[in-house]
This record gives C-alpha cells, structure tokens and sequence, in this order.
C-alpha cells in the first residue's frame, strides 16, 4: 500500500511540473490556488459529510487580510500566508460553531447565509474594501528566508511558489486523512449518531475539521490575492463558494485526489471556454446538472468505470445471506 | 428620523416583506415536502419578472402576470418531474446541486433572450401616482402589491391548512412513507407543491416589476434572503415563514434609511441571533 | 463473581407528549451477570436503553454506574466510563472497513484529546492489536477489510457487538442481537453472547425466549413501560403477571 501511494505522491509532483507548460502559468497557479480550497471542502463534504456552501467567507476575508497587509503595511510573503491562514481557520471557528449546531439543509443554509452576510459587508464597506471595484494595487513582496530573497515577479516563479505552497497543504491534509482523524471524521459521516455511542464528541470533532478546512481555504486565499494584484469582490461570493463545491464534485469526494482533479478540469475548462464563449456559467449549469443526475461519483469514478469495463467487470459486493423472517412462534411473541 | 421617512420605510419593508413571504412559502414547502433547499427558486422569481415584462406587451399587464405564473409552474413541473423526481434516492445535497446548475443555466438563459442590462418597467396607468395617507405620500402601485401579495399569502396559508389537498402535503411533510401506504400518490403532491412554488415565486417577481426593476442576477440576490426567511421562520412552518418574512423586510428597510452599509448584513445578524436564540426557528417545532 | 450493584436506576421515567413510555423503573444489575429485559413489543424495552445511555433524557429518575450518577450525561462521554451498547437496527460505519470500524471505537477510549491525532492511524499498535484481538472474538478476522456494508446481516450484527467490545466496556449494553436473524445465525450469535458472559456485566434485551431463559441470570420483565416482575429465569417463568403479561400470549 505505501508503495502505491509514494507513486501517486511522484506522478502528482511530476503533474505539478509540466503543468505549467501545458497551460499558462497563470491558470496553472489558479489550478493550484483551487485545488487547495477543494482539498479543503473535501474533508468536510467527502471525509465528514458537512456540505459547506460557503467555503468563500475564508477563501475572500483571507485575501482581503492578506492585500490590506501588503498595501498598508508591506507586510513580508510568509507573515501574510500566516496571518491568512490564521484568518481563515479564526473565522472557521467562530463560524462553523454555529454552523455545526445543526444538520443538513439548515446547515448548508448557514454556510450560505455567513456567506453572503460577510459578501454585503465587503460590498457596502468600499472605504476598506473598494466595494464592487476590488481591492487593487496589491504588491507582490519576494520569497524572502534571512539573505535568501527571490523575486516572483513573472508568472512563472509565481507559479512555483505557490506549485510548493501546494504540495506542502497536500502533504499536511495527507497527513490528516490518514491520522485518526481521518478514521473519526469518515466514521461521523458514515453514522454521527454511531460515532457518539463509542465515545466521540461529534460537534467538536466536526467543529475542528470545519476549522482545518477555513486555515487550508484561508492560505488559498492569500496566493489568489497575489495572482493578478487585486481582491475582487467575487472572491468572497458564493460564486466562488459554488465553484469550490463544484469542483469537489466533479473530480469526485472523498478521496486526496478527485478534487485535485475536480478543481483541474474545471479551471481548464473554464479558461478554454470563457475565451470562446463569454456564456460560460451556462455551460457549467449544463455540466453541474449532467454530473449530478449521471455521473454522481465525479471523475473518479468515470475513471473506475472505464477502467472495469476494460479489465471485464469489477469486484462485486458479497451476496448477501437471504433476509430472514423471524421465525413464526417469535411473531406470535408480539402483540 | 422624521416620521414621514419612517413610515414610507416601515411600508416599503411590508411590501418587501410580503415578498419574501410569499417565495418563503413556496421555499419552506419544497423544502418541508421533498427535503431540498431549492437553489433556482432566486432564478424561477427572476425568470416570472422577465416573463411578466415581455408578456405585458401582448396581453397586458394581468395577462403578462398571469404568463409568469402559469410558465414558470409549468417550468416548475418539468424540473420536479424530469429532474428532482430521479434523485429522490440519493442524498439530498445532490438536488442542492442540481438546482444549483439550473440556477446558473436560467440566470444566464435570461442574459441571453433578455440582454445583460437592467430593465425598468412601469405601473399600468391606472395605478400609477402616489396617494395621501396622513403621515406620508406613498405610491398607489406599491400599496396594491402589499395587499395582493398579502392575499396570495393568506390564501396559500389557508389552502395547506384548511383543504384537503393541503392536508395531503402536510401529511407529506410529517411522514412520506405514511403518506404513500395511505394511497396518496406523493410523486404527484410533490410535482404540484414544486410548481405552485416557483409559480407564486414568479408573481412575486412579475408584481415587483415597477418596483425594484430587473437584472439577470436579480434571483441570485434575492436567494439568500428568501433562505433566511425559511430557516429563520422554522422549516416547513408557514406562519414562521410569513412573520420572518416580514420581519427580514421591515428591518432591511429600516436600516437602508438608518445606515444604508448595513442593511443586508443586518438581515443576516438577524438571522444567526435568531438561529442561536431558537435553534427551530420562530415558529418551527423541529 | 461479584455481587456489587454496577448499574441502578431510580425511577426511570420518561414521557414522550402524554404517553408515559417508561413508568419509574428501577433496575439493579450486578456485576458479572447477565441480566436480561423481556417484555412484548413497546413495553419501552429500548426506550429503557436510550435513558441509560444518555439518548433520551428522562422526565425523572436517576441513573447510577459504578456508584456515580450518570443521568443525563452525553452519549459520548458513557464509552469513557465504561458502558457501551449495541442497537437494535444494525448501526455501523457503512463504508468502513470492519477493521476500521472496531479501530474507530477503541481509539474513542485511548485518546484524551485531539494532539494524539498527529500521527498516522496506523502507528498506534497497541489499538491495532486491540482491535484485531476483538475482531477474532467474534469471528470476523478473516473479514477486516471487507466494508462493513458487504457483510452479510449476521455479520453485521456480529460486527454491531464488536463495536461495543471495542471500547472495553465493564457494561454491555445489548439491544436483541438476535433480531432479524435466520435460525443458524441465530445460534452462531447466541454462542457469541454466551461467550461473553463472564467476561463482561451484560444488559441484555431479547424476545426469544429459549435464548433468554437458557443464559440469564437474572431476569426483568416490563410491560407498558413498568417492571411487573424480577428474579431468576425460574421465578419469572413460575410468575403469573409475567405468564399473562408476556407468555400467556404464547401458549
């Protein structure tokens, strides 16, 4: 198994590099900026079974943290991925603690409803946050460690930067998967209640894995508010919050790599369609609503079922014992 | 504040609010009857504004409302039936999906036929002007909305309380399988309870015309606020629903005369204190 | 065998609207017994089970384990004091691995917090030899990486106890193990039950009879929602309450 899993690390790192030369170096770091913020709903929707719709609220309040620090302060690189981080997961405490109170819809709706409260804030407060305009002239400080300074000027080296920043979440959330954590969280979406009887205290367990995924979410942030030197409004909409569920989607969940993929397929696409067509959103709407009614286990699994089809078929469920009636004298037992 | 500002912003809040009753009815059903926050509700609202603008050109402004209604139940009937109807076995954040890709479909269907600028529309001329109340002057069309929106609002309250097909959904909602071993046929309340909702969401819209103009995105704004009013009303109550949602309505309205920047966001403080006061909402049991 | 008091309830009651679904119960199970609860269908059996185990909070009443009151504590905190239970519906992790599914109830009993999280799953050894060691228990080792899902209902139910073996409880809590069970795996769970017995205090609810009256030690019979008799599978079958409560239907 762990040689399995070291040539999935080295395929990934080898995707990583030739990314860049496949696409511009611009949407390869986006691909990568996403890819974080998708790992993260991933171990809430795939992992712990909470659908967050409202991932934006720390994707966007991190951006902004991190292009305040910069324009106002001038604030180093790795101090604004920190203090984006520590936004992100801050406010995914505070949030998701109310949020994990309740199930389901209500807590989708929650998710939504923070959302779009922190999105009209950002809108109306344009003294802080340029309102509708976005936030710009947001500087690109240099990778900087003692002596060492590396400027990350072109699009390129900007690209590395956040290619590493990206294997290192994917190192970390591949360490959470596969700590107890990952066994408690999956154990609470296969059955919460179950997973109170042997001794876990769900909400709080909930509570942390909302919080881990605001920190992740939070760090995608601040590389979305160096890319293009500005904060668009959008980045704390619930458009963004829908394109991150989205991409979880289609790459498929619960699993380290669908969303990795997920969130490729979908910057890809959108990048090559939105040059032809400016109607993209509807050919996402067509895509989202084909995914969702015939291919629900996202690329993953249309990946698993070419695969079966060439190796003839794949493995089957056990049959199961016949169900059994309880046998008549026990029924008579029962009024 | 002066008492005239006061009191056309208490009225333009109760013309709001009706609204947001009205789609939180038809929300807090389609959620309490087939268990999905339903995503292109927003959209089916803004989709009746637009119907209502072209329809006032070729039958006048009742027929153009009547338009709205019947096309976009219709349109309602078809999403149940061809699309909700298939994932009723699966897990129910995949309907969220799917209404969610509907929504950017319709949205951006509207950019298409309609054009990406907004619209403004007017009042038919018999209702246009303002009339006198004593402590302000406040538009005749407004006023109208307020009361027919008001009607709609009773008269589905008392349709699912009152008739027997009213009982039916909210044997429904309390209890499908109980429902169906009782010989209802749930597939069919479900499709007429989805239509009727995104039928009374479009009049919403196509009466808010003169009103609040219209955008392609207009749904998408709306939305959030329609959620609001169902969570914070209680799923399934309709009672809750009508009184948060005039509740959401005058407090946003309010705001927007006290402090403008705050005005949505005071929706959603409201929301979450209501959530974190009565986790059931204001009226829910559950 | 120790004849000490390891749980007691006090007047257990608990009204759900106007029906009172449990009538002050007071129960007294000893240590290193078997003691089983009978009674026809909605005589609040599980109901009983649910104010034990801090589901459902009861309108009165007290519940002591090991001498310290429990009423009311959360269902996650029972594990860490020593009581486990299994349902009545199988109630598993679908989509786990057997294995993992028994790892994710040991665990719950070795860590304090969340900092033990930082290793890998896997580096635990002393959890993993503990769940393998309750896996052979019950006859389900050559199956730990099936998905719990695939196994067929007996398994399942098997599965279901070693949950609750799991955590190490000195207080078994077994909701009809037998339920819905063909007659060989039946006695395949019986035989599983037996031997337990012993090894661990067991609270046992079943409506088989055979299988009741052949492993008890001592026996609590309710019907709508009281105790109308107690004593030893002899007294209660000698008892006339009991026979026109419960057997009389029978016979």
């Amino acid at each position: 198994m762990r040689r399995v899993a070291l040539i999935r690390f080295v395929l990934l790192v080898a995707a990583i590099v030739v990314l860049p030369f496949c696409v511009r170096p611009v949407v390869a770091s986006e691909i990568c900026i996403f890819a974080i913020a998708a790992m993260a709903l991933n171990l809430i929707f795939g992992y712990t079974g909470m659908l967050s719709f409202g991932q934006a609220t720390f994707f966007g309040l991190a951006a902004y943290t991190a292009g305040l620090m910069m324009i106002h302060w001038h604030a180093p690189l790795l101090a604004v991925l920190a203090a984006g981080t520590l936004v992100g997961g801050v406010a995914a405490a505070l949030i998701g603690y109310v949020c994990i109170q309740r199930v389901g819809t209500y807590f989708i709706m929650l998710t939504f409803g923070f959302n779009q409260m922190l999105y009209f804030i950002a809108y109306k407060w344009t003294a802080v946050t340029g309102g509708d305009d976005g936030l710009p002239g947001i500087p690109r400080p240099p990778f900087a460690v003692g002596p060492l300074s590396i400027s990350l000027d072109s699009s390129l080296r900007y690209y590395g930067f956040v290619a590493v920043s990206f294997l290192l979440a994917f190192y970390a959330m591949k360490r959470i998967v596969d700590s107890p954590l990952g066994v408690i969280f999956r154990a609470i979406r296969e059955n919460p209640g179950r997973a109170a009887a042997v001794g876990y205290d769900v909400k709080r367990y909930k509570w942390l894995a909302f919080t881990i995924a605001g920190a992740f979410t939070g760090g995608a942030g601040v590389l979305y508010s160096m890319m293009f030197g500005i904060v668009p409004l959008e980045s704390i909409s619930w458009i963004i919050s829908g394109d991150i569920v989205f991409m979880v989607l289609i790459g498929g969940i619960g699993n380290l790599y669908g969303p990795l993929l997920g969130a490729a397929a979908f910057k890809w696409l959108s990048e090559a369609i939105s040059v032809v067509w400016e109607r993209w959103p509807l050919i996402l709407g067509v895509a989202l609503v084909l995914v969702v009614l015939f291919l629900r286990g996202g690329l993953v699994e249309a990946f698993t079922r070419v695969r079966d089809i060439v190796a003839g078929g794949g493995p089957r469920p056990e049959p199961d014992e016949p169900v059994s009636v309880p046998d008549a004298a026990e029924s008579q037992a029962r009024p | 504040m002066n008492l005239s500002l006061l009191a056309g912003a208490i009225l333009n809040g109760l013309v709001t609010g009706m609204l947001y009753a009205l789609m939180g009815i038809g929300l807090s059903l389609i959620l309490g009857l087939l268990n999905i926050p339903n995503f292109a509700h927003g959209v089916l609202y803004a989709l009746g504004a637009y119907v209502m603008v072209s329809g006032t050109k070729a039958f006048g402004f009742v027929g153009g409302a009547l338009a709205a209604l019947v096309a976009v139940a219709v349109l309602g009937a078809v999403i149940e039936t061809l699309g909700v109807r298939r994932l009723s076995r699966v897990h129910p954040d995949y309907t969220l999906l799917l209404t969610f890709g509907l929504s950017l479909i319709l949205t951006e269907s509207i950019i298409l036929v309609w054009g990406p600028v907004g619209i403004t529309s007017q009042p038919p001329a018999l209702l246009a002007g303002s009339v006198d109340l004593g402590v302000t002057l406040y538009p005749k069309y407004r006023l109208v909305v307020m009361v027919v929106t008001a009607v709609l609002v009773l008269a589905s309250y008392l349709f699912v309380t009152r008739t027997r097909y009213g009982a039916i959904i909210r044997a429904g909602i309390e209890d499908k399988d109980m429902a169906a071993a009782l010989g209802i046929n749930i597939r069919r309340v479900f499709t007429v309870t989805f239509a009727a909702g995104a039928g009374l969401a479009a009049l919403g819209g196509a009466l808010m015309t003169p009103v609040r103009g219209l955008l392609p995105t207009m749904g998408l704004d709306i939305l959030p606020f329609a959620f609001v009013v169902v969570v914070l009303g209680g799923l399934g109550s309709l009672p809750g629903a009508i009184l948060a949602g005039l509740l959401v309505g005058v407090v946003q309205s309010l705001m927007t005369a006290i402090w403008p920047p705050g005005a949505d966001a005071s929706v959603f403080v409201l929301m979450t204190l209501g959530i974190i006061a009565r986790p059931q909402g204001l009226l829910g049991q559950r | 065998m120790s004849a000490d008091t390891i749980l007691r309830t006090d007047g257990l009651t608990c009204d759900f609207g106007a029906l009172r679904a449990v009538n002050h119960v007071s129960l007294d199970v000893k240590g290193g017994t078997l003691h089983s609860v009978i009674g026809p269908n909605g005589s609040g059996k599980t109901t009983l089970f649910n104010l034990i185990c801090g589901e459902v909070r009861p309108s009165a009443g007290r519940v002591y384990f090991e001498g310290r009151e429990v009423t009311g504590r959360a269902p996650h905190d029972l594990p860490h004091l020593g009581l486990a239970r299994c349902f009545q519906r199988t109630n598993v992790f679908p989509k786990l691995s057997v294995y993992e599914n028994v790892w994710a109830a040991v665990f719950a009993r070795r860590t304090p917090g969340v900092l033990g999280c930082v290793r890998r799953a896997g580096e635990f050894s002393d959890v993993d030899a503990d769940a393998r060691r309750v896996l052979a228990d019950v006859g389900l080792a050559a199956r730990s990486e099936a998905r719990a899902e695939t196994l067929s209902h007996g398994q399942q139910r098997a599965l279901e106890v070693a949950v609750a073996l799991a955590s190490s409880p000195r207080l078994l809590l077994l909701d009809e193990p037998t339920q819905g069970l063909a007659p060989e795996a039946t006695v395949q769970m019986t035989k599983l039950v037996q031997s337990l017995v012993g090894r661990y205090t067991i609270l046992l609810i079943e409506h088989k009879m055979r299988i009741v009256m052949s492993i008890s030690d001592r026996i609590s019979v309710m019907a709508f929602g009281e105790v109308i008799a107690e004593g030893t599978p002899d007294e209660v079958r000698d008892n006339r309450d009991v026979q026109r409560a419960y057997l009389g239907a029978r016979r």
